[in-house]
Order: structure tokens, then C-alpha cells, then sequence
């Protein structure tokens, strides 16, 4: 059995026309792992997990999923896959067990097979008692569900989500996660895309974040906060229409914004006592952790990307 | 696992669809050739003079029922290939679903057209029956006509497949129906022999896909099959059918796979 990496791409490049969506990034996924790809609205995540997914060519450089070249083996790969693409595409008029019976035919599973896996995924994501609802009248946490149990009937070596939790509830994404953790513990590698950094804390062992088709930052969770930003964050807000007065050097990094400022530091409350040495009197003071979510910023900037 | 076995996964789920609404495909299969038959093989072709030399001595039904057996398939194949074709790249986006399995586009492309003449081929049976027993056929070599009718929708579904999945828009599609379906099923020798359109028209229709589908339905019905006409038109229709596959093939390709 081929015991290098799940997924190895050196120089990955994907262009549409003139448009280079995805410009020459390396990486590797390792058997077992949860990697995720994060990044601003259209980074390049989706059309890098296309061409993982062998239904995009590659434009440029080398991919090898599973040991094998995209371009020649895609069906042999995708055997081995289990895709949860990014819109919904299930057969809205056909009932739960037969979107998952019609799917497993695709592989060229046995009738019998498809039955008994139906019947243990349908448990697994909680839609036992749905099997013989029509997938329109679903909600789209269950439409969700229904999408991963689908992309597991072929018991895949290797999952693509890609945003697999944009637009649901609070409680259908953590129900999510649970399913998604609970794949990646009985040996499952992940690769997922997601914009929300809660998210990839919760799920990635590793990650790459993704901004303008190129890959700014590749580590652990906790390894990319160590390394791009400080310990903590202090986050002022003040009320005057002209905006907040300048705080001077405080902290280790400062970002001053229309109508708040934050500073990085390795000792929060320490900046807190500085800025109210100094005289200034903000309407609210935050201290908290640094998150992913900071690290994200500081590397792909603030502004709006449409 | 071979081609084959996907292209009939890809079929039997389009079985696994039509299973909900089978009976009033059906029911429609059937009403509809009874309404034309009546309507205008009967009641209009008692206006018909018989002696017309242009009615090769048929009766009008007998004129009319195999062209409506042609007319029969393109439709039947017109409701496969092509507001189901967005569906599946646009609107629904399931075709996107079955490229990210082991199936091919062009298995993909297969098992559709595979599924269209299974669709074909029940339309046209019960129209060819209630023709039948109608009167509608004058020798007996029409029970070859439902074949010819088979292939000549199955070579308009793989065409329709190739356009509808390029321009993947519902206004366009509606404007093919208008200006190409249409005047196809009304101009294609259906209702009247070609031989009556002005001398410079009638070479538009010997181009046409349908009237070498209609011609060949009305020469096996009328047992009037002459070699070299015969070769022509299956020839036609075989290679509409070869080029089809392969826009269709082609353009879903640029759709699924970008």
C-alpha cells in the first residue's frame, strides 16, 4: 500500500481564460488528517478542491490524489472519494434512501450493500425517520446531513467538504461538526474549505489559509496564532463621531479602525492599565484570547472582498 | 467496474425518477395519438382527396399516422433532452453530483440518451398500437417503423443535449421549440407531401432531421422501402446521431468540468 502523502501538489495552478484562480501552491495531506483550506471569498479554495475532486483539469503543475495523476485515473479516484460540494445538489425529487440507493449505483456498489450502508448512514446523521421523505421538504441542516451521508456510501478513504456548513444554524453546524469528528476518529482524512475560523479550530490538525489564488500561512491551529499574532486581544470601542484618538505605542500591534482599535499584546490587561494611564476613556474595553480569526485578518487585510 | 455498468446506473436512475410519474406519461402516450389520429387522420382526412398521386394511393391516415409516429419520438425525446439537461447543470445541479463519482461525462451523456430511447420507445409502441388497430399502417412492414421512429428521436435528443447544455438558458430553449421544433413538426412532410412546398423550399426539408425520419416511417408503413432512399435516411439520422452525442458529450464537458 503507497504510504506518502493522500494528497501532493507542487506549483498547483488552475486558470480560467486569463484568470488565474489558483497560482502555483504546494501542499500535502496526510492519511488520517483533517487539513483545511481557509480564505476570503474567492481565494481559490473551491477551484483547488475541484481539481482534488479529479472534475476540474489542472491548469499547471502536479497534483496526485490518492497515489495517482487526475488526468488519467479520475475515475479510479473519485471510487475512492466522498465529495460534499458546496451547493446542495441532491435529487430533490426523489425521497432520502433513494438519493443514497441511486448514489451508491454510481460506485457500482451491490444492491444489497447499498441497503445495509442506507440503513447505518441514515442512522449516523440522524435521518432514520426521514428515509422516506422527499429531500425538498428538508431542512438544509438535514439536506446537509443528507449530502454527507450520501458522500459516505462508498466509504471513501478521503472526504471533500467544501463549506460544508455555510448557511446553517448554530445547532445544525455543531450537530455537523459532531458527525464530522466523529468520521475523522475512525480514521477518516478530511479536507475541508471554510471561511469560519471557528470551524477550522474545531476540526483542522492543520491548516493553509488562502488569500488571492496563493497560500500566506500553512501550520496548526495553535501554531499559526503563536506565530502571526500575539497572545491576546484588546479590542477599545469610542463613541465620538471623529473617531477614536490615537493610543500611541501600546501593545505590539495596533489597528486603528473608524470607530475602534485593536491591539495585539502578549499581556492585555497590562495595555488596558497603560491606555487608562494615558488619559483615554474608551466605551467599552474587550480582553480576550487571539483566534484564528485574527490571524486570518492581519494576513489577508480588512477590506470587504467581493 | 465498466463503462457499461455506469451508463446503466445513470439509466436506472432516471428510471428510480420516472417511477413517480409513470402513469401519466403513459396515460398522455396514449391520449395524445388517439386525439391526432381522430382529429386529423380521421376527421380532417375526409376532406383529403384519395386520388391525389402525392398520396402514393394511401388513405390520409395512412399518410399522416407514421409521420405522427416520427413527430411522436422527436417529442418524447425533446421532454428528456432538454429542460432536464439545465436541471442538471444549472438548476438543480445534479449532474454536477454524477461527475464526482466514477462516471464519466460521456457515460453520463450515454446512459441520458439510453434512458431517452427507453422513453422513445414506450411512446412510440402505443402510438404504433392504437395507429394500428386504427388502420393507421397499410403493409405490414410497419412493424418496422417503430425502429425507424427509435432512431430518429434518439438522434434529436442527443442534438438537443448538445445545444441545451451550451446555451443552458430557458429563453433560448424556448425559441428552439418555437423556431426549430415547430416549424419542423408542421413543414417536415408531416401533414402534406414536400413535393407541395415552391420548388426552392424543398431541398430545406430534405435537410431537415425529421423529414428523413418521417420518409422513413412512411416507406415501411406503406411498404414502399426502396434501397438506396433507405440508406440515405438511416444514414442521416446515424450520423445526427454519432455528431449529437458528441456536442453533447463536448459541451456538458465544458459545463461540468471547468
Amino acid at each position: 500500500m503507497n504510504e506518502g502523502p493522500l494528497i501532493e501538489a507542487r506549483g498547483l495552478t488552475k486558470r480560467y481564460g486569463d484568470f488565474v484562480a489558483v497560482d502555483g501552491i504546494d501542499f500535502a495531506v496526510e492519511r488520517g488528517e483533517t487539513f483545511g483550506f481557509l480564505g476570503p471569498n474567492g481565494a481559490g479554495k473551491s477551484s483547488t478542491m475541484r481539481m482534488i475532486g479529479s472534475v476540474s483539469p489542472v491548469s499547471g503543475g502536479t497534483l496526485r490524489v490518492l497515489g495517482r495523476d487526475p488526468e488519467h485515473d479520475g475515475p479510479a479516484i473519485r471510487e475512492r472519494l466522498g465529495v460534499v460540494p458546496q451547493e446542495d445538489n441532491l435529487d430533490l425529487e426523489l425521497d432520502v434512501q433513494e438519493n443514497l440507493f441511486v448514489y451508491g449505483r454510481f460506485f457500482g456498489l451491490p444492491r444489497d450493500e447499498i441497503r445495509r450502508r442506507t440503513a447505518e448512514l441514515l442512522e449516523f446523521v440522524q435521518l432514520a425517520d426521514r428515509r422516506e421523505s422527499r429531500v425538498d421538504s428538508l431542512s438544509g441542516g438535514m439536506k446537509r446531513r443528507l449530502t454527507i451521508a450520501r458522500a459516505l456510501i462508498n466509504t471513501p478513504e478521503l472526504m471533500l467538504l467544501d463549506e460544508p456548513t455555510t448557511g446553517l444554524d448554530p445547532q445544525a453546524r455543531h450537530a455537523l461538526w459532531d458527525r464530522l469528528y466523529r468520521l475523522k476518529q475512525q480514521g477518516v482524512t478530511l479536507v475541508l474549505t471554510t471561511h469560519y475560523m471557528d470551524e477550522a479550530e474545531q476540526l483542522c490538525d492543520r491548516l493553509v489559509i488562502m488569500d488571492r489564488a496563493k497560500i500566506v500561512a500553512e501550520g496548526s491551529p495553535r501554531n499559526l496564532i503563536d506565530r502571526f499574532v500575539e497572545r491576546e486581544v484588546v479590542e477599545l470601542r469610542f463613541g465620538s463621531q471623529n473617531g477614536p484618538p490615537p493610543v500611541g505605542d501600546v501593545g505590539q500591534h495596533v489597528e486603528e479602525m473608524q470607530d475602534r482599535i485593536v491591539i495585539g499584546a502578549n499581556d492585555g490587561d497590562a495595555v488596558v492599565d497603560e491606555i487608562h494611564r494615558r488619559g483615554l476613556r474608551p466605551e467599552t474595553v474587550l480582553v480576550r484570547r487571539s483566534t484564528l480569526e485574527d490571524v486570518f485578518l492581519r494576513l489577508t487585510g480588512r477590506s470587504l472582498v467581493d | 467496474m465498466s463503462a457499461v455498468r455506469r451508463i446503466l446506473a445513470v439509466v436506472g436512475w432516471h428510471a428510480t425518477l420516472y417511477r413517480r410519474v409513470w402513469f401519466g406519461s403513459v396515460t398522455v402516450s396514449f391520449i395524445n395519438p388517439v386525439f391526432f389520429l381522430v382529429s386529423i387522420g380521421f376527421l380532417l382526412g375526409t376532406l383529403v382527396d384519395r386520388s391525389n398521386p402525392d398520396l402514393g394511393g394511401l388513405s390520409y391516415l395512412q399518410f399522416v399516422a407514421p409521420a405522427l409516429l416520427a413527430t411522436t419520438a422527436m417529442q418524447t425525446a425533446s421532454s428528456v433532452t432538454t429542460y432536464p439537461v439545465i436541471a442538471g447543470i444549472k438548476w438543480l445541479r445534479t449532474w454536477h453530483a454524477v461527475v464526482a463519482t466514477p462516471v464519466r461525462v460521456s457515460e453520463l451523456i450515454a446512459g441520458v440518451l439510453a434512458w431517452t430511447g427507453v422513453r422513445i420507445a414506450i411512446a412510440v409502441s402505443i402510438f404504433a398500437a392504437v395507429a394500428a388497430i386504427g388502420g393507421g399502417f397499410a403493409s405490414p412492414l410497419a412493424v418496422l417503423a417503430p425502429l425507424a421512429a427509435l432512431l430518429c428521436g434518439v438522434a434529436f435528443g442527443a442534438l438537443l443535449a448538445g445545444i441545451t447544455a451550451r446555451v443552458e438558458n430557458p429563453q433560448w430553449l424556448a425559441a428552439i421549440y418555437r423556431f426549430g421544433l415547430v416549424p419542423l413538426f408542421l413543414f417536415s412532410g408531416t401533414f402534406f407531401p414536400v413535393s407541395q412546398l415552391p420548388d426552392w423550399v424543398e431541398p430545406l426539408a430534405w435537410a431537415t432531421p425529421l423529414w428523413h425520419g418521417v420518409e422513413l416511417c412512411r416507406d415501411l408503413a406503406s411498404g414502399s422501402v426502396a434501397a438506396g432512399a433507405t440508406t440515405l435516411h438511416i444514414g442521416y439520422l446515424v450520423a445526427l446521431l454519432a455528431a449529437g452525442t458528441m456536442l453533447a458529450v463536448r459541451s456538458t464537458a465544458g459545463k461540468l468540468e471547468a
